[in-house]
């Protein structure tokens, strides 16, 4: 795969979707980071600017998504070659789901920075952005390096996310039961919350991908998840 | 917002090397091509493509007045390249033939040395004045066709020895010694292997950096991996012309989509 076209231009054009593709997952990791700043040091500033962002990251897809299907046309790629490109295919969508959360945090972020703070909720959302984001890195990591132990390693380390996704939960759960003027801010929390663990789920996905990639197969038995919230009320009742 | 552009596709491009105004032939009342109008671009491979039969051969050879040897062709409309009408009276067909070079199908060497056939041409236009110059002008001419390596240790030896590849590259070079502006490729891979082919493709390439390459081809997929603009032709017709791209993913002609999706022959 490393052995490079007879014809140079072909090499020249899977390089550039995917510059492209890193190009798109670098917006998205500083989008989702610079929201979650902008929540717990409520930047106004820095929240609109994730906000008007995300049409870049829209129109990177949009660009990927057409050179991707000119070089299906016009290459035919094969084997290795069309996996490449199936799965730039299949990056870009998620990166782009990414950035739209990135987005609607920013937005929250801007009502949020209105509303009373939850205790220290606003830090664990930061902690778990982070930890969603360097997962994303991770798994784009392994897709230039085309790693499939580290991508493995990605899929099986989903957990950390949703235990972090689950305490707070219970945390805005008990804020929400105290207080019922803390349910506005605690519903926005929660919601950016969610769309934070989503971000770990296509990091996961694109972990996978990059299996697919360098394997030809798409990985099958189940991860570990660790997502108890469907139970948790019960839980917190007793 | 579009820092990036795959560059290989970015067709930069805009000046036309080679115009064709309402051009039309015959073959005896055989009407053969009707009514093109194509703008050839400057340092860009345009391909050809089309059903057996359709006229673009014919077209091509309207290019370089190939037809003029063709006793019961009959050329009509107006043909320019830079601006000069190659069909009035006073231009020379054979010095128009070393500024518009031609590749044909079948990779058809003289019967003399590797050097001989690429010195031919440059010799016979009187284009080197010393033999250091002509040697010069062999060695550029290999190199550009992307043979020199192959060859070098052995330009004595008979063209007709090399490989069907190789022989299709000692032509390339051959016509590109007389230093043309355009080079005609009538269906230059058909009698190639597909590494050869590949090799051939990668070099058309690289020629267009020197040169306008108009290549006519039997297999879509070989337009669509060499060239920036294509013309489908069908039953003598200039069905549709843009960019390569456009052309594969989303021509504008209901005939060129069936042609191209196989479902037309
Ligand atoms: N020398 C010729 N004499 C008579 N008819 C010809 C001659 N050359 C081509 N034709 C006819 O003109 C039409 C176009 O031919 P051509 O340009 O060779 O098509 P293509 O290259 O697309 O296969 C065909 O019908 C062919 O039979
Ligand atoms: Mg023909």
């Amino acid at each position: 795969m490393t052995q490079p076209h007879i014809i140079s231009s072909f090499d020249r054009d899977l390089e550039a979707v995917q510059a492209l593709l890193m190009r798109m997952g670098g917006l998205v990791e500083s989008a989702i980071l610079d929201a979650a700043e902008a929540l717990e040091m409520r930047d106004e500033g820095l929240a609109l600017k994730v906000r008007d962002g995300d049409k870049a990251i829209d129109a990177l897809e949009q660009q990927i998504h057409s050179e991707c299907a000119r070089l299906l046309a016009l290459r035919a790629p094969t084997a290795s070659d069309l996996r490449i490109v199936l799965t730039v295919m299949r990056v870009a969508a998620a990166l782009e789901r990414c950035g739209d959360y990135a987005k609607n945090l920013a937005k929250r972020s801007l009502i949020l920075a209105h509303m009373s703070p939850l205790g220290g909720t606003t830090g664990s959302v930061c902690r778990m952005a982070k930890t969603a984001v360097l997962r994303l890195k991770d798994s784009l990591d392994a897709f230039i390096g085309r790693d499939k132990v580290l991508a493995a390693d990605i899929r099986d380390r989903d957990r950390d996310i949703d235990q972090m996704y689950n305490s707070l939960f219970r945390e805005l759960l008990t804020h929400m039961l105290e207080d019922p003027r803390a349910i506005s801010p605690a519903m926005h929390l929660h919601f950016i919350a969610k769309n934070i663990e989503r971000v770990g789920d296509h990091a996961t996905s694109v972990a996978e991908q990059v299996i697919f990639l360098v394997t030809g197969e798409v990985p099958e038995e189940e991860r570990p998840k660790a997502d108890a919230t469907a139970t948790t009320s019960r839980s917190t009742e007793e | 917002m579009n820092v990036m552009t795959v560059v290989e596709r970015d067709v930069s491009e805009t000046r036309s090397k080679m115009d064709a105004r309402g051009v039309q032939v015959w073959y005896g009342d055989k009407h053969a091509l009707k009514d093109v109008d194509v703008a050839i671009l400057d340092r860009t491979v345009t391909a050809f493509i089309g059903p057996s039969g359709c006229g673009k051969s014919t077209f091509l050879r309207c290019l370089n007045r190939m037809n003029d040897t063709v006793a019961s062709a009959r050329v009509m409309g107006k043909m320019t390249m830079d601006g000069q009408d190659i069909y009035d009276p006073r231009v020379d067909p054979v010095q128009l033939r070393a500024k518009v070079g031609m590749v044909f199908q079948k990779p058809n060497p003289f019967p003399k040395s590797i050097y001989d056939n690429v010195a031919y041409g440059p010799k016979i236009h009187g284009l080197a004045r010393t033999k250091a110059e002509l040697d010069e002008i062999v060695e550029t001419a290999l190199k550009k066709a992307a043979l020199w390596n192959e060859v070098k240790d052995r330009l004595a030896a008979p063209g007709t020895g090399l490989s069907g590849g190789q022989q299709q590259r000692l032509c390339i070079a051959r016509a590109i010694a007389t230093s043309p502006e355009v080079l005609l490729m009538d269906e230059p891979c058909s009698a190639l292997d597909p590494i050869a082919t590949a090799q051939v493709e990668e070099l058309i390439d690289e020629l267009r950096a020197h040169f306008t390459v108009v290549i006519v081809t039997h297999s879509m997929q070989q337009a669509a991996r060499v060239s920036q603009r294509t013309a489908f032709f069908h039953l003598g017709n200039l069905v549709e012309y843009g960019e390569t791209g456009q052309i594969f993913t989303n021509p504008r002609d209901p005939r060129t989509e069936a042609y191209i999706t196989g479902r037309i022959g």
